[in-house]
């Protein structure tokens, strides 16, 4: 194994800087300041580097190396031309603090990019300083919790959600110091209104629930649990994980949803880039709106074009009642300009892209359940499905539970051995609702050809020898990892011992 | 279309499930809830199009690297090495997600392990995580994870001290992310050379946390900081955040006994982006370990007895854990904080040192010219700097930003916007690549509007 502490190079290797503008700059450091040794960092090249990222690379699996049906993650294709885009030194060396005038183009598209995302989800405000969909749903619940407190309503101390619901949801009010209420979801696991009529009242503060749900599938009740949060004096929170699923055919506006969180980094493409940048912006009702973070950005029509050429002066607003801060700056604008070039190829036909989303996922998983496909019949135990529906949105859920019953083949060894026939795994164990889960999400930007491809080999898998399976991966750089020993034996630096 | 596999095929993959439209699948949205008409959004534009519009938006941007510029306020105007963009946008790291495969993922997995190394020989402390969102949540939930710690302990229940002289911006985010679990948040006092209080520092022992920076925000570097653990005690936390190039050259925290280190990643690995993506760094003494935020990997083997690498600890996670999780932290700035790496490795032990001396060279002289200005007074000339140092000016300093704006120089930032009583007040903000036509730049342009003002 190549390790990076192993290149060895002379003292002063690295990269070349020129020298400092003037001699003895340390003098001005009290000597009880000054560091006694340098960090043991490597001491290599540029075509050692060079080598061993490349080298790395190799080891890791991308939505560029082969399908990615991670499900809620929404592994969409990244078009290129966004990550040339934020090269550009009008976003790459830009400071947050420049005068307006400086940064008009930037702050068009931060203007164009609320507006938009105010049209696609029913609300009347949206500001983008959020930076992942955990702060988004942070950033908002704050929110929710000074507009109580302004009402009289501090005594408003706990959020309802669902069993289903991301771990962010509840994380995310408890930082706020919201207790938690989870509701079960019904048996065929949707929304149970009896659940929710009996945990909701004067104490309720918001109920955060995603829709489609974490199973994939609409809830037509939604606008009912609405009416019964707002009866109560809750207020109601979409968590946009799932917005890929319904752009330009509803909106948790209509919903009657409060507050929203978009993510930036499924939605609209920002890459996920092995666990981050994301971006997670807010969108808010009226009645919330001076509540967001600080600042948005706003417009005023002026004279001769402006700047941008479009009429308008462009320029930073602090919402009266704003929260403040959530991240020190204006959030993540590359991720903004990136999702703002992946807008503007659909434009107005960004229905286009959830009806594909929603069209493959039920493709594929007709391909998988088809109970009248022949490969079904000899296979001693099929998956079932984890939503009692016909069709489902852009994700769908599987449950191994009959395959672990007859032949001892979990979930996890289904993805594991799907990871041998060149696919990332499916998102396991979530939600927690369906047993042995497997939850797909095919995207909009998969072929016929490869879901019919996965389909078929994912069912091959279910006829395989167990003992292949159970052992699986086979064929991935390492085999499978001990999680017990790392957690065990921390081992989590290198000793940078020569 | 071109991001549409399936385009003009919709036909083929209904009929074979038995549908006429692709409307039947939406059919479960109830009619009141359904959006009337197409969206009013713009129509949709050809990737020469898009491009066409970002360079002309972006380019109407003005751009740090084109004129001399002394705005740094907690960023840094930095040179990244060509070779980490080309390497971190490879596609299998860009578009990959958190790995929670390990068996495909060990090429981000080990990039990750290296980082986790590289900051933890840079601040000294045994552990770190692979990231946080900024400096701003680092610091932040650095204080939340150091009342999960210290909480119990302490006799100055839920009391954090904070030192005065953080900027509002990042204030703001610490009281968002403190307020929902009842801590108290009191000013650390600083005297009037700038330093802290060392007497008042004793009051701090029995609270939970103090936390500081170093240089803090007006670029100061704070001798008596290395001797404030001794004062605050083994039962108080410090929280040392750093402007990570100046280790370089000053002493890691963990050396002088702080409990958890944050900072900006930023000045690695990528340019000020407006603000963001950038990255912050968490890094902490073993105590610390089971109650910090973030994703962390550690070394383990697989099946075969081979060395891996996986994510863990992740019981503390929101997944996981849920409501009792640590932080609610999900994604992180993965992508950033291995740009970060790339760039630490490049520089190198000496090359990290070259780097800090160059931005304390810049620092001295351009503060030994802005003190020959008739009218401009370095603010606590004594005190050394890095980066950054503050000056007193015959007027307002925002006039004075104006005015150099006017005349094509980014004069710094104008401490009035963060604190009113500091109107008068400029910080001047340099780096590795202030050169002396930049400073020249400067100097004339602030001695005009000196003459302007005390005309």
């Amino acid at each position: 194994m190549s390790d990076i502490f192993s290149f060895n190079g002379a003292e002063g290797t690295g990269w070349s800087q020129p020298s400092p503008i003037s001699e003895d700059s340390i003098s001005t450091v009290p000597m009880s300041l000054r560091r006694a040794n340098l960090p043991r960092w490597p001491r290599a090249s540029e075509p050692e580097l060079v080598r061993h990222y490349t080298w790395l690379s190799k080891r890791n699996f991308g939505i560029d190396t082969g399908f990615y049906p991670l499900g809620s993650c929404t592994m969409k294709h990244n078009p290129r031309v966004n990550e040339r885009i934020v090269q550009l030194p009008g976003i790459d060396r830009v400071h947050p603090l420049q005068p307006e005038h400086q940064i008009q183009g930037l702050l068009s598209i931060f203007f164009e990019m609320q507006e938009m995302l105010e049209v696609c989800s029913g609300m009347d405000q949206v500001t983008l300083q959020p930076v992942a969909g955990a702060q988004g749903e942070f950033a908002a619940m704050r929110c929710i919790q000074e507009y109580h407190k302004d009402n009289g309503q501090s005594h408003r101390d706990k959020v309802i959600v669902p069993d289903s619901a991301h771990g962010t949801n509840p994380a995310s009010a408890a930082m706020c110091g919201y207790e938690i209420i989870e509701i079960p979801s019904s048996p065929n696991g949707f929304l149970d209104l009896d659940a929710l009529r009996g945990a909701v009242g004067d104490d309720t503060a918001a109920m955060m629930i995603t829709n489609p749900s974490t199973l994939g599938v609409f809830e037509p009740e939604i606008s009912e649990a609405a009416d019964i949060v707002h009866s109560a004096g809750g207020q109601m929170y979409y968590d946009g994980a799932n917005f890929n699923a319904i752009l330009g055919k509803t909106n948790p506006g209509l919903m009657g949803f409060d507050a929203v969180h978009y993510n930036l980094h499924k939605t609209f493409s920002q890459p996920h880039g092995g666990g981050g940048p994301g971006s997670g912006p807010i969108g808010v009702r009226g009645h919330l709106s001076d509540y967001v973070p600080s600042p948005v950005a706003d417009r005023e029509e002026i004279e001769g074009g402006g700047v941008t050429g479009d009429g308008y002066r462009y320029f930073w607003r602090t919402p009266q009642k704003t929260i403040g801060k959530v991240q020190q700056w204006h959030g993540n604008a590359g991720a903004v300009v990136r999702a703002w070039a992946f807008y503007r190829r659909y434009g107005r036909e960004l229905e286009l892209m959830s009806e594909h989303a929603v069209l493959n996922a039920n493709y594929l998983r007709h391909r998988i359940l088809n109970p009248e496909s022949d490969v079904r019949k000899k296979i001693p135990a099929m998956p079932v499905d984890g939503a009692t529906v016909d069709f489902v949105k852009h994700e769908f859920t599987l449950s191994m539970s009959p395959l672990k019953d007859a032949v001892g083949v979990s979930g996890k060894d289904v993805a594991k051995r799907l990871l041998d026939y060149g696919y990332m795994s499916p998102t396991l164990y979530f939600p927690m609702i369906v047993p042995e889960c497997l939850m797909i999400e095919p995207t909009e930007t998969e072929s016929i050809e490869t879901m019919d491809k996965f389909a078929e080999d994912f069912l091959t898998i279910l006829s395989e020898d167990p003992s292949v399976v159970t052992t699986a991966p086979h064929t991935t750089d390492v085999r499978r990892v001990d999680e017990v020993q790392a957690a065990r034996n921390l081992v989590l630096r290198h000793p940078c011992e020569k | 279309m071109d991001q549409l596999p399936n385009l003009g095929r919709e036909h083929e993959m209904l009929s074979a499930m038995g549908l006429s439209a692709i409307e039947d699948l939406f059919s479960d949205i109830p009619e009141k809830i359904r959006t009337k008409g197409p969206l009013p959004l713009r129509p949709p534009q050809s990737e020469e199009e898009i491009w066409a519009d970002a360079q002309r938006l972006l380019g109407a941007n003005i751009d740090l690297d084109s004129r001399p510029s002394f705005l740094s306020a907690g960023l840094a105007r930095n040179f990244v090495p060509t070779m980490v963009g080309m390497l971190a946008t490879r596609g299998e790291f860009l578009t990959s997600y958190t790995p929670y495969q390990p068996e495909v993922s060990q090429g981000m997995l080990q990039a990750m392990w290296e980082f986790q190394t590289m900051i933890s020989e840079l601040v000294g402390l045994p552990v770190s995580n692979v990231s946080m969102y900024d400096s701003s949540t680092a610091a932040a939930e650095a204080i939340t994870c150091a009342v999960r710690v210290k909480g119990r302990k302490a006799t100055q229940k839920g009391v954090v001290y904070v030192s005065e002289f953080v900027p509002p911006h990042k204030m703001s985010v610490i009281e968002n992310y403190t307020q929902g679990s009842g801590i108290e948040l009191r000013p650390l006092k600083h005297g009037t050379d700038g330093r802290i209080d060392l007497e008042a520092a004793q009051e701090v022992a029995g609270s939970c946390a103090v936390y500081v920076e170093q240089p803090n925000a007006f670029g100061v570097m704070d001798e008596g900081i290395i001797r404030l653990k001794e004062i605050i005690g083994e039962h108080t936390a410090l929280i040392v955040c750093v402007d990570a190039v100046s280790l370089g050259i000053i002493e890691a925290p963990g050396k002088y006994g702080a409990d958890i280190v944050v900072g900006e990643g930023q000045p690695f690995g990528i340019g000020p982006t407006a603000g963001g993506p950038i990255y912050g760094l968490f890094a902490c003494g073993k105590d610390y370990l089971r109650q910090m935020p973030g994703r962390i990997v550690g070394q383990t083997v697989d099946e075969d007895g081979l060395d891996a690498f996986t994510l863990t600890l992740s019981t503390r996670e929101q997944h996981i854990r849920r409501h009792r999780a640590t932080s609610n932290i999900c994604s992180n700035e993965t992508l950033i904080a291995l740009m970060g790496a790339m760039h630490m490795a490049m520089l190198g032990p000496e090359g990290l040192e070259r780097l800090a001396l160059r931005v304390a060279a810049a620092t001295e002289l351009t503060k030994s010219a802005m003190a020959s200005i008739h009218g401009v007074e370095i603010v606590e000339s004594n005190n050394p700097n890095f980066r950054e140092f503050v000056v007193e000016l015959p007027g307002d300093a925002r006039s004075a930003v104006d005015y150099m704006d006017r005349n094509g120089v980014l004069g710094g930032f104008p401490l009035g916007d963060w604190w009113e009583s500091m109107s008068d007040r400029l910080l001047i903000g340099c780096d590795e690549r202030t050169s002396n036509s930049d400073i020249e730049a400067l100097s004339k342009v602030l001695s005009a509007w000196v003459e302007e003002v005390c005309k």
